[in-house]
């Protein structure tokens, strides 16, 4: 039995293999090194940057919801200076490719971050984060409308040469159009989705459970939500797509994957198994091998949905 | 460095009123912990997604009657995931992820006396502290406050391995009736606030309470907080308590519990 090829391309971005972690959910990709060997991953994306480090949301933050959670972080994070000269070299003797996800509150912190991040060593793509629920200014806002977020990717792209994916938010009323205005403003690529604003009562105190009222749900619970966005904008688009939504096992990426997506992230699963990505990646090459598939290619996209003839 | 381990449970004693102590199997190489020190734990294949944060109660011969080679911990029934690990018999696997963060430390003079002061449930990780602090030669006091006689597990233990266990209730079923504090000011004028070394875990405000009266008095007080957290160890951000010095530059900001804590310097939080 030959090993199953699980490389893949997303867009100029080659990858060892489908995985990815996603941003939020993996820190800095460092503190998960005690559980698992980053080189087995095709990629990490590691917590929002912004232009200088953020102190977040008051908590609490988080809430278990059913088959999923809320959360609302604020993207509390060290800020791109601090990455470029403490984490990313470190975490570039990782044979992985590292992703930066970049959040700015206006256009121009966006540039400024792209800007820090392009030709910086060990980097191998940005993702521009559109779609943050839980922070007052930028974030959703630009992810909600095309015209914004067309305005966004169009300045990042001037601002970078690296691969440029562009995470966008199932919360947009026209979803399929934040896809199709980042890809004529020369995305390569789109990950989807980021989490569903919601919103957890604690009835007793008639109070929200999170000090931001709302949060991001995600999780198990959203799964079929993103795998049906993902086939949606799989139909729309001819750039690659990185699916994302409460993938806790290999076969929850399979399903990603067959609606149309060429990687996908794990998330939430991240939280609960800290080595629940490196099983994933696993877990896909011994279902390829049990199966005789040569390539994870080849089910890119292949679902099929005329109805089986009756035998 | 915290593993990641599913291990059998051994004893899931039932200590009335909702008040259990799990005891399960504990590989070698998490028997070095610090009083303080958590798990987190899930129950595999059960509906609860995230695991759930439990100090260490027992650290290998902390208790005398248990199983060589096992841990413990204590929990109270609260909701849906305590009430499935309540659920649980021997042979029972769960899954364990620790040891994580920062737990306590023993004091730093040897005169020093050290006090513990428990809220409830949040006795928690004063047995493991307890005998480390004999073993080291020191005397431990314990204050212990509740709501009634029920809310007080493993008060007969503590009455054996404390120097002096001082019990409120607010509503005067066992001990004196009020709260943790009242003993807690006598306890500081008696033993003068330089020598006195505070550990306390409880509910918020018990913890505030103790906070507030211990840095009045200027008495050196750690305490152990308890936060809703998602992996335990460092990356969610959802546990996170304000401090002075957490923030970007030096500042008031963010800290997490599970890693800068759970034990944490009562002069550090910005409450």
């Amino acid at each position: 039995m030959v090993k199953p090829d699980l490389s893949v391309e997303v867009g100029p971005l080659r990858l060892k293999n489908p995985v990815m972690t996603a941003s939020g959910t993996f820190g800095y990709g460092l503190e998960f090194l005690p559980f698992l060997d980053l080189a087995k991953l095709g990629g990490v994306v590691v917590k929002g940057l912004s232009p200088r480090p953020r102190r977040g949301n008051p908590p609490e933050r988080i809430v278990e919801t059913p088959a999923g959670m809320l959360n609302a972080i604020g993207l509390q994070n060290v800020g791109v200076d601090v990455f470029l000269n403490e984490k990313l070299p470190e975490l570039r003797k990782h044979d992985t490719a590292v992703v930066a996800n970049v959040f700015g509150e206006t256009v121009a912190d966006y540039v400024e971050v792209c800007r820090k991040l392009d030709g910086a060593p060990g980097l191998a793509a940005i993702e521009l984060n559109v779609s943050c629920p839980n922070v007052e200014a930028g974030g959703m806002v630009f992810g909600n409308d095309p015209e914004a977020l067309a305005a966004v990717t169009r300045a990042c792209r001037k601002a970078t040469s690296l691969p440029l994916m562009v995470k966008l938010s199932p919360n947009a009323t026209d979803f399929v159009g934040t896809a199709l205005a980042a890809e004529a403003e020369g995305a390569d690529a789109l990950s989807l989705v980021n989490t569903f604003v919601g919103m957890v009562i604690d009835v007793e105190r008639r109070r929200p459970a999170l000090a931001n009222v709302t949060g991001g749900l995600s999780g198990p619970a959203i799964r079929p939500l993103a795998v049906r966005l993902t086939r949606q904008v799989y139909e729309a688009v001819s750039i690659p797509i990185v699916g994302m939504g409460g993938i806790m096992e290999a076969r929850d990426a399979l399903e990603f994957i067959l609606a149309g997506a060429t990687a996908v992230q794990v998330g939430t699963a991240n939280f609960v198994k800290p080595d629940a990505s490196v099983r994933v990646v696993a877990d896909l090459e011994s279902w390829l091998a049990d199966r005789g598939i040569a390539s994870i290619r080849e089910l890119v996209g292949a679902l099929e949905v005329e109805p089986r003839k009756q035998t | 460095m915290p593993h990641d381990i599913s291990t059998p449970v051994t004893r899931n004693v039932d200590l009335g009123h909702g008040n259990f102590l799990l005891e399960f199997d504990a590989p070698e190489a998490i028997h070095e912990m610090e009083p303080a020190q958590f798990f987190m734990i899930r129950i595999p294949g059960s509906e609860v997604l995230l695991r759930r944060p439990f100090s260490v109660c027992g650290l290998p011969g902390t208790f005398d009657d248990a199983a060589d080679g096992t841990m413990q911990v204590l929990y109270k029934v609260v909701g849906r995931g305590t009430a499935l690990l309540a659920s649980l018999k021997p042979g029972a696997r769960i899954d364990l992820l620790g040891p994580l963060g920062r737990g306590f430390q023993l004091p730093e003079g040897n005169n020093d006396r050290p006090v513990m002061v428990a809220g409830g449930i949040g006795s928690a990780p004063f047995p493991a502290l307890a005998v480390r602090l004999a073993e080291a030669g020191f005397e431990p006091i314990l204050l212990y406050g509740a709501r009634t006689a029920g809310d007080l597990p493993l008060l007969d233990w503590f009455r054996a391995h404390c120097s002096e266990v001082e019990v409120t209730t607010e509503d005067g079923s066992v001990g004196e009736r009020g709260l943790v504090t009242a003993p807690l000011e006598r306890l500081i004028a008696r033993l003068g606030p330089d020598r006195t070394r505070l550990y306390a875990c409880g509910p918020d405000p018990m913890l505030r309470a103790v906070a507030k009266i211990a840095l009045s008095a200027g008495a050196r007080c750690d305490l152990s907080l308890e936060a809703r957290m998602a992996c335990g160890f460092g990356v969610c951000l959802g546990c996170v308590v304000p401090t002075h010095g957490g923030g970007p530059d030096g500042d008031e900001g963010y800290e997490r519990v599970c890693v800068e804590g759970p034990v944490m310097d009562a002069a550090r939080l910005a409450w």
